[in-house]
């Protein structure tokens, strides 16, 4: 049993409800639909490309491509957290891609081999959505916390390289602005938590229910699932900005501005 | 910019161990000549005012002991050693560095005085020393309990000087310590920083350090 198949006609049906939006927007003066159509339409053709890509690694099913892909969907990420974090992907790509492997790398292989009990580790069926459900979730704590961490210290250089003056420490110096980027980071998912179901049925579950499975199934994946974003949010977080400490400070413990995208 | 031969010592205290030794300093920042070839010597236990307008380099000067800047060429000693990667933490220790605008946490000043004081294991302090001094400096006991956001200019020059007096590092870097003073207390702040047996640099525009205490004069043009 599985979820009804979608005609593609029917898919563009949909396309039918941007009128009123395109109309909506123009009368109020929004000026988003060139940005609007272009992400509508990026969406369409990665999407379908991602099902080309799936059909064939689901056919092969062989270790090395998934997690060659897997490698892929890390560097892809790497690179959209150290944009989106103004911070330069040449300096930066390294640590945070280690930052992302690690944990990413150990949750999955724990939640298929012990969780899911499946023989084969590398299963694409479930290396490959699990894996992008950790990384697309990682993506968001991540360019929280680096931003929240390096701005910060950017804005406040004075008050930081005064306290290691007073503290001797670097280390003591950085708690301060580690621990508010680190809790802005995580926050959201804990209290993303404390209100599935309540709220909003997750989308894992969703797809579980339309693809056959019965809801308890469904739920007992969406528990694993949301404790496994969690442990990889917390644990990259914290080494993302642990790794990039190497390239974000000097040897004299100041500040690198070469690591900023902007001057400003 | 400054040449060394523009400065003038006017008094020279008997030669003792170089603590600070700055040797052919130049420096650039945007564009614009710091330091070419800047050289001075800070004796052990000298005091010295260093004065000038401002934007000439002299609380560059600090940061450069404090490996807060780096310099484009020529060395900087401490104690002996070079200012690097391997002995900045060592000379950050012996350091006490009051920055103009006191840029302390916006913390309550008990915590941030806590946390301080154990990041910095070696002095213990007793509390008669903390009540004696804070009663020194004309600040209450009420202040522990104040952010440092809400000090005003003159408080927190004092909380800076208080962090400096029960630290008591052996070497003072003070950029403009007294600017926000009223002048019985410049006198007496003065009057006590010169008369201690540690290395200082002070940056000021007041004339009450002079009139304090022995100490050489370094005057930037």
């Amino acid at each position: 049993m599985g979820a009804r198949d979608l005609g593609v006609l029917s898919l563009v049906s949909l396309l039918l409800f941007l009128i009123p939006v395109f109309y909506i927007n123009r009368r109020l003066k929004l000026s988003i639909n060139k940005t609007m159509i272009t992400s509508i339409v990026r969406m369409c053709v990665q999407l379908s490309f991602v099902g080309v890509y799936l059909e064939f690694l689901f056919k092969f099913n062989s270790p090395v491509l998934n997690t060659g892909y897997l490698l892929i969907m890390i560097s892809i990420a790497c690179q959209s957290i150290l944009r989106s974090s103004n911070l330069k992907v040449r300096t930066l790509f390294i640590p945070v891609f280690f930052s992302l492997l690690i944990p990413a790398a150990i949750i999955l292989l724990f939640f298929n081999a012990m969780v899911v009990r499946i023989d084969n580790l590398f299963e694409a069926k479930y290396l490959i959505p699990i894996g992008g459900m950790l990384l697309g979730n990682c993506l968001r704590s991540i360019i929280i916390g680096l931003n929240t961490f390096y701005s910060g210290i950017r804005k406040d250089e004075k008050v930081y390289l005064y306290s290691i003056s007073l503290l001797g420490s670097r280390i003591a110096a950085l708690k301060p602005y580690f621990k508010e980027s680190f809790l802005g980071a995580i926050t959201p998912t804990i209290a993303s938590m404390a209100t599935i179901g309540l709220v909003s049925l997750p989308g894992m579950m969703t797809g579980q229910i339309l693809g056959g499975s019965i809801p308890i199934v469904a739920i007992k994946y969406q528990i694993a699932i949301m404790l496994s974003i969690f442990y990889t949010e917390y644990f990259s977080t914290i080494l993302s900005v642990l790794f990039s400490l190497k390239v974000g400070f000097n040897d004299m413990d100041v500040l690198n501005q070469d690591i900023f995208i902007s001057k400003d | 910019m400054i040449p060394n031969s523009q400065k003038i010592n006017i008094t020279i205290t008997p030669e003792t161990d170089k603590m600070i030794v700055f040797e052919s300093v130049y420096l650039k920042q945007k564009n614009k000549d710091i330091f070419l070839n800047f050289n001075l010597v800070v004796q052990k236990n000298e005091k010295i005012l260093i004065q000038g307008k401002s934007g000439i380099g002299k609380t560059t000067l600090f940061k450069l002991v404090l490996g807060f800047e780096k310099m484009d060429q020529g060395s900087v000693t401490f104690n002996g050693y070079p200012i690097d990667k391997v002995h900045i933490k060592e000379i950050r220790e012996q350091v006490f560095y009051l920055s103009q605008d006191i840029d302390l946490k916006k913390d309550k000043v008990g915590l941030l005085l806590d946390e301080i004081l154990t990041c910095n294991p070696k002095r213990t302090i007793k509390d008669s020393s903390l009540t004696n001094l804070m009663s020194f400096l004309d600040l209450n006991p009420e202040i522990l309990e104040q952010n440092v956001k809400a000090l005003s200019g003159g408080e927190r020059q004092r909380v800076g000087l208080l962090i400096c007096f029960l630290l008591d590092r052996p070497v003072w870097l003070l950029d403009e310590p007294t600017s926000a003073l009223d002048d019985a207390m410049k006198k007496k702040i003065a009057a006590y920083v010169l008369d201690q047996d540690k290395t200082i640099i002070i940056i000021s525009h007041d004339d009450v350090w002079k009139k304090n205490g022995p100490i050489k004069i370094e005057r930037w043009l």
